[in-house]
């Protein structure tokens, strides 16, 4: 019976990933990149990218190969790429930001280094892609949520694709497109792919599945699950034909990201609909801080997606815009991502530590390793700066903007701190923690050193309960 | 006197306790079945939350613990079964 285990590289995965938030939230601290410098200028590119490459794509992927096996049943196909992966996508990441410093004059080096950046960062997502749609399609037949995440898969693959055709555009290498003009037309419906489908669709599709666990709600039968996927598809479908519409001749236009979103809102009214029916019918009535903390995520993404493309028709102007991509990127998917950070670590560091001891004495509970209710208000001020900083933006106060971002960056510290207070089992009674050499690591799982699982497999025709 | 032996099972596996909300895998709905013979061999079906659940062998392994911990159990079989499918609804009342 093949079975689903610790994933070793996930937390590994996790901690680059807050390493590149903080620092993304310190360069706006500085006041670099937007609204400083233009939406498109290489300053912002360096922010914009540092947050959806280096924070929200890590940490996608460290859930990611902790989750799909689990929710597959099937062991991680090619476990030993988690590794290379990693270092492929954070060594990538960094030449592709040099890149743009260089572009942006912050630094003297060759513009070479975004292709080259592009290419590591390439490299790594073919192998994250390769492990999770080969671990996918193992299980036969494809679940829902397996098709969630493979279309979500190949939102990536399109916007790692044109990432790298604009990076080599913009170190002055875009002859091989002759007449052909990606920039900047190209740029919302690369960034829609990248936040709407890779992100986005991926954290709608693999949330059905926690939430149900995390709350103990009744699974939402596939048919009202079936139109999130369908228009989140057509939407993204719609973007995906925006970024190659140059390649025909056809210039898309404004019209064509508001029909794209259009469709996205329609995705995100049923997926809605859907989590606050699993909210309401949960058997778990007091919500853990990763259920708290996501009802201000849910709220964001309902107003974000609501407005953007009536911003977008009504040419609101850069201000207004990017207010909203803030909204849906840290007040969304920032602080979900955040917000489950704190019940997937609990529960990784809990499965090292303490599931030798299951059925032997008395241990605690996964939700005992969280120091309440102080990550509550770490949260509270992440969220507080999210919405401080989504009002400057819309009023253009560039100073209120930067004070915002302390206030996030206080946050996002704050949680730090507890997620490492987690790994080392700081809430627990000294005389309750293992011995030292059989404590958690802080930085990887102890994956290899667990007991091998023998299960057997049967089937009865009435339960007891 | 296996019925007897079953009850004494079922209530020592209400010391195996979930690690997400502390109740335990018997108020759970996750033991199906509880089958003791009179020479003291108890057979248990149980399931998990959810397929693929990392917990699963350290489940199963403290469910056959508990079980063989009571007086006059002679040998534990542990079943794992995912048919039918644990839903929340099979949470007993609290």
């Amino acid at each position: 019976m093949p079975m689903a285990s610790l994933s070793r590289w996930t937390i590994s995965y996790f901690a680059a990933a807050l390493a590149f938030l903080l620092a993304a939230e310190a360069l706006a601290v500085a006041g670099l990149g937007y609204p400083a410098a233009g939406l498109a200028e290489p300053a912002t590119l360096v922010f914009v990218h540092l947050v959806a490459i280096g924070w929200l794509s890590l940490a996608m992927a460290g859930a990611l190969l902790q989750f799909v096996p689990v929710l597959v049943s099937r062991p991680l196909a090619f476990p030993r790429l988690a590794l290379p992966a990693l270092f492929a996508l954070i060594l990538g990441l960094i030449l592709l930001c040099a890149g743009f410093a260089t572009l942006a004059g912050w630094i003297e080096a060759s513009l070479d280094l975004q292709p080259l950046g592009a290419a590591f960062l390439l490299c790594g997502f073919s192998l994250l892609g390769l492990m999770l749609v080969v671990t996918l399609l193992s299980a036969r037949p494809i679940a829902l949520f397996a098709r969630f995440v493979l279309t979500g898969l190949a939102c990536l693959a399109i916007t790692a694709l044109s990432g790298a055709a604009f990076a080599t555009i913009l170190s002055g290498h875009g002859d091989w497109l002759g007449t052909v003009a990606l920039l900047p037309d190209g740029l919302p419906f690369h960034a829609l792919l990248g936040f709407g489908g890779w992100l986005g669709l991926i954290a709608v599709g693999v949330s059905y599945r926690l939430f149900i666990m995390f709350m103990m709600a009744p699974e939402p039968p596939a048919r009202r699950v079936r139109p999130v996927l369908l228009f989140a598809s057509l939407g993204l479908g719609l973007a995906f034909a925006g970024l190659a519409a140059p390649f025909a001749g056809i210039e898309p236009g404004t019209v064509w990201i508001a029909a794209a979103l259009a469709v996205l809102i329609l995705a995100g009214a049923f997926y809605g609909r859907d989590i606050l029916a699993l909210y309401r019918a949960r058997r778990r009535k007091a919500l853990e801080i990763n259920m708290l903390a996501s009802i201000p995520a849910f709220g964001a993404l309902g107003l974000g997606l609501a407005l953007l493309p009536i911003a977008i028709v009504a040419h609101a102007g850069d201000g207004l815009i990017a207010a909203l991509v803030l909204l849906i990127a840290f007040g969304w998917l920032g602080g979900l991502t955040l917000a489950q950070l704190v019940k997937i670590v609990s529960f990784v560091t809990w499965l090292e530590t303490y599931a030798p001891r299951l059925g032997r004495g008395p241990a605690p509970r996964v939700g005992d390793l969280v120091a309440m209710p102080r990550t509550g208000w770490w949260f509270l001020l992440y969220y507080g700066g999210v919405v401080l900083g989504v009002a400057a933006l819309a009023i253009a106060a560039p100073t209120g903007f930067r004070l915002a971002m302390a206030l996030c960056l206080a946050g996002t510290a704050g949680i730090v701190t507890e997620l490492v207070g987690i790994r080392r089992l700081s809430q627990i009674k000294a005389a309750e923690r293992p011995p030292a050499h059989e404590r958690p690591r802080l930085l990887a799982a102890r994956a290899e050193e667990r007991r091998p699982v023998h299960v057997e497999t049967g089937s009865i025709a009435h339960p007891r309960a | 006197m296996s019925v007897h032996l079953e009850r004494l099972v079922e209530i020592a596996l209400r010391d195996v306790l979930d690690p997400e909300i502390g109740r335990s895998v018997v108020d759970l709905g996750l033991i199906y079945a509880i089958a003791a013979t009179p020479d003291g061999s108890v057979a248990i079906t149980m399931t998990t939350t959810t397929r693929g659940c990392p917990l699963t062998g350290f489940l199963k392994e403290a469910v056959a613990m508990a079980a063989g911990g009571v007086e006059g159990v002679t040998a534990v079989a542990v079943t794992l079964t995912w048919e039918p499918a644990w839903e929340p609804a099979m949470i007993a009342a609290e």
